[in-house]
């Protein structure tokens, strides 16, 4: 009997937790099919305005169509050169022994304290000198400036060390007296094991650029090339923001995320056990 | 082989990205000494003209579209000149400004930004040389003194004033008559009239008089402002504990909450549904809160407004306040502010006509003087019972008395916002105010 009420007890909370976390989005889709003054009025069911909201969307002066390719490039980009470098970088950490190997460790581990209000005006002064200076393509307002800064992590570099504690030296002792040189080895042997690390990495550092606003906010200037978060937050501003609009954006905005979660989810979670252990 | 080839790629890659990061670097602490004069003499002579203008503003539905009709307007004047509007949320405009300000670097700014005036005093204060001045722009007989007084700096005009935010009462003509009173008693109100025709409505339609919103100070800055007073007296300083025409906003907000004519209402949709849903007589707000009430069209012809109540027991209060409202300024070290200059002054500084077609698109109340003889200015509207709004609105913004916004309006109200709920849970006035005094003290001597 008290083992029934315990077990009821807990589906109970767990309930509760789930209703609690999945009624936002809930809330998202259904508002997404309703007009502005129904969201307004606190309406909670689908409604028949859908489409007339991504036409709203997508014929909007604010260039939705054009921000969610400049995402998709920047996230894409981001995500493939910061899991090359980060992942070259941890391996390097653990497989090479040096003297100053966890000094230079540690003062990479520090940089991760600084917060990245302080490194903004810095930041925003140095790519700007740099598109002044004459270097097309680098300075401010473009693609590049949005992506470098994000390319190598101490939080990834840190992720696939520590990944890599776990990678079985025997398959590099092996490999290395049957000849292969150390790149191959990396891409040969390392690349393939660790896979379900790379796609948790991948997540991660994709659902960060797609989601980053601070510094693109800042870094980029003209309309056309700015990413999905800055036009949400665009379109909220309005006097009378047009809620429906607004969420149908959101929904979009949401789903690239949802999805590569959902097919990686596996890899994921093996990937984020896999540095624990 | 096919791993050395990959390595090689790699390899170059690495070095590809090490190079542009220094390269970035190296030019940023070399170059950004020298482009600073370039840019300054670039300003003063070649590029204060410009064939292309950037113009940054938030809300599509009004100052961009504003924007965009001033820019179709400039074409005809000068057709050579392109005009980039660009939309953006304010916070967004802000955080750009202040990166851009702080680094002393205009690089990608626009040439004209819209700034709302609670916030320009702090930019006028705080980065001196960053923005034009605009006197031979703005003239200030034909602009109204409130909104020019925060955008004057020793002497010298800032800005083009752009909208009104004259708050008014919008009242249920209906729900009015039916707790017995008529359109005459709402007329140049008092507070006390106020609470008592709101206990009448609470008794005889059950509807709540007003809606308030715990997060949102407006009402109490618009009753200051009536009595010509804010958070901060003429010089700057912190003005809350002595503060006369504050207390008696208090005085007057709690005792509408403990008579029982509010309803609480949290956050700006649930006040915008409470009207909407006919949960209360009255909105007491900005002009341009009237688009929110027009949203409910199944009311139209119900509604109406009147001018703002005042305060009884303060003196120099008058029946018309703001909320709200911004205008135009030109950024001077972007190249091409005389063109800048130009646009204003042909637009919104000048073209009543411009103005007046504004009125009718966007419900713009001007707070250019001859805004009101506009042919739309002066139209009915149907909404609010034939009444000629915008003309009412622009004859009280005449009568707003003006005072010093200063330089940290939102930074204190989050500050008031605490010792508001204080006050109404039953804290002493004095005492609370007191301690506020002292926080807000801080904060101004942090902000310099």
């Amino acid at each position: 009997m008290k083992k029934k009420t315990l077990t009821a007890l807990k589906y109970l909370f767990l309930i509760v937790a789930s209703v609690l976390s999945i009624f936002p989005f809930f809330w998202m889709i259904i508002s997404a099919t309703n007009s502005a003054r129904e969201v307004n009025a606190g309406k909670l069911t689908f409604g028949a305005h859908l489409l007339d909201n991504l036409a709203n969307l997508f014929h909007s002066d604010l260039a939705f169509g054009a921000s969610l390719a400049n995402s998709v490039w920047i996230a894409v980009i981001t995500t493939v050169l910061a899991l090359l470098i980060s992942s070259v970088a941890g391996y390097g950490f653990e497989i090479f022994r040096s003297r100053a190997r966890d000094r230079v460790f540690n003062i990479l581990l520090l940089s991760m304290m600084v917060p990245f209000c302080a490194l903004m005006i810095p930041l925003y002064r140095m790519f700007s000198a740099a598109g002044k200076a004459g270097f097309a393509g680098v300075g401010l307002n473009t693609m590049f400036s949005v992506i470098v800064p994000y390319i190598c992590t101490a939080f990834l570099i840190f992720f696939f060390r520590q990944n890599t504690k776990s990678f079985p030296k025997d398959i590099l002792e092996a490999a290395r007296i049957d000849g292969l040189n150390e790149p191959g080895i990396f891409f040969h042997m390392y690349v393939p094991v660790m896979r379900s690390t790379y796609a948790a990495g991948a997540i991660v550092t994709f659902m960060t650029s797609w989601n980053n606003y601070l510094w693109p906010l800042v870094a980029l200037q003209e309309p056309r090339k700015r990413t999905v978060p800055l036009i949400l937050s665009a379109m909220g501003s309005s006097y009378t923001p047009d809620y429906g609009m607004i969420m149908a954006g959101i929904v979009l905005a949401t789903l690239p995320t949802g999805l590569i979660f959902f097919f990686m989810q596996k890899q994921f979670v093996a990937g984020i056990v896999g540095s624990v252990k | 082989m096919k791993g050395k080839r990959i390595a090689a790629a790699f390899l170059s890659l690495v070095m590809a990205a090490g190079l542009a990061a220094c390269g970035g670097g190296g030019a940023g602490s070399s170059a950004g000494s020298q482009a600073a004069p370039n840019s300054q003499a670039a300003s003063s002579s070649a590029g204060s003209t410009a064939k292309k203008l950037t113009i940054w503003a938030w809300d599509d539905t009004f100052n961009v579209k504003a924007a965009n009709e001033a820019k179709a307007a400039y074409a005809k004047i000068d057709p050579d000149v392109s005009v980039n509007v660009v939309s953006m949320a304010q916070n967004d405009i802000v955080a750009k400004l202040n990166t851009a300000f702080e680094s002393g670097n205009v690089d990608g700014m626009p040439n004209i930004v819209l700034i709302e005036d609670y916030r320009i005093q702090n930019y006028l204060k705080s980065y001196p040389d960053a923005l034009s001045d605009l006197s031979d722009v703005t003239k200030p007989e034909k602009f109204m003194a409130y909104k020019l007084k925060t955008m004057t700096q020793d002497g010298k005009v800032y800005g083009v004033p752009f909208d009104s935010g004259v708050a008014c009462v919008f009242y249920r003509t209906d729900l009015i008559q039916k707790a017995g009173y008529k359109d005459a008693d709402m007329q140049d109100l008092t507070w006390d009239k106020f609470i008592e025709i709101g206990k009448a409505v609470k008794a005889k339609t059950g509807k709540a008089m007003l809606s308030v919103d715990p997060s949102d100070l407006g009402l109490i800055r618009m009753m200051m402002q009536s009595a010509g007073k804010w958070y901060v007296d003429a010089s700057g300083k912190a003005d809350i504990a002595g503060n006369a025409a504050l207390k008696e906003a208090l005085t007057i907000y709690k005792k509408m909450q403990t008579e029982g004519i509010t309803v609480t209402a949290s956050g700006w949709d649930a006040g915008v549904a409470a009207v909407n849903g006919a949960k209360v007589a009255t909105a007491v707000n900005g002009c341009w809160y009237a688009s929110s009430i027009k949203k409910a069209s199944d009311q139209s012809g119900k509604w109406a407004v009147a001018s703002f109540p005042k305060m009884t027991n303060v003196a120099n209060s008058v029946n018309a306040t703001n909320c709200g409202g911004a205008s135009w300024y030109v950024i001077d070290k972007v190249p091409g502010k005389d063109t800048a200059k130009d646009f204003l002054s042909k637009t919104f500084a000048s073209d009543t006509a411009l103005l007046d077609s504004l009125c009718k698109d966007i419900s713009l109340v001007s707070t250019y003087q001859d805004a009101v003889s506009g042919q739309n200015v002066g139209a009915p509207d149907a909404f609010f019972s034939n009444q000629p709004i915008y003309k009412n609105w622009i004859e009280w913004t005449k009568k707003i008395p003006a005072v010093n916004y200063g330089t940290s309006t939102y930074d204190i109200e989050s500050k008031m916002t605490e010792a508001v709920q204080s006050i109404v849970k039953g804290a002493s006035v004095d005492d609370t105010l007191k301690n506020t005094q002292t926080e807000v003290e801080g904060i101004l001597s942090a902000a310099g």
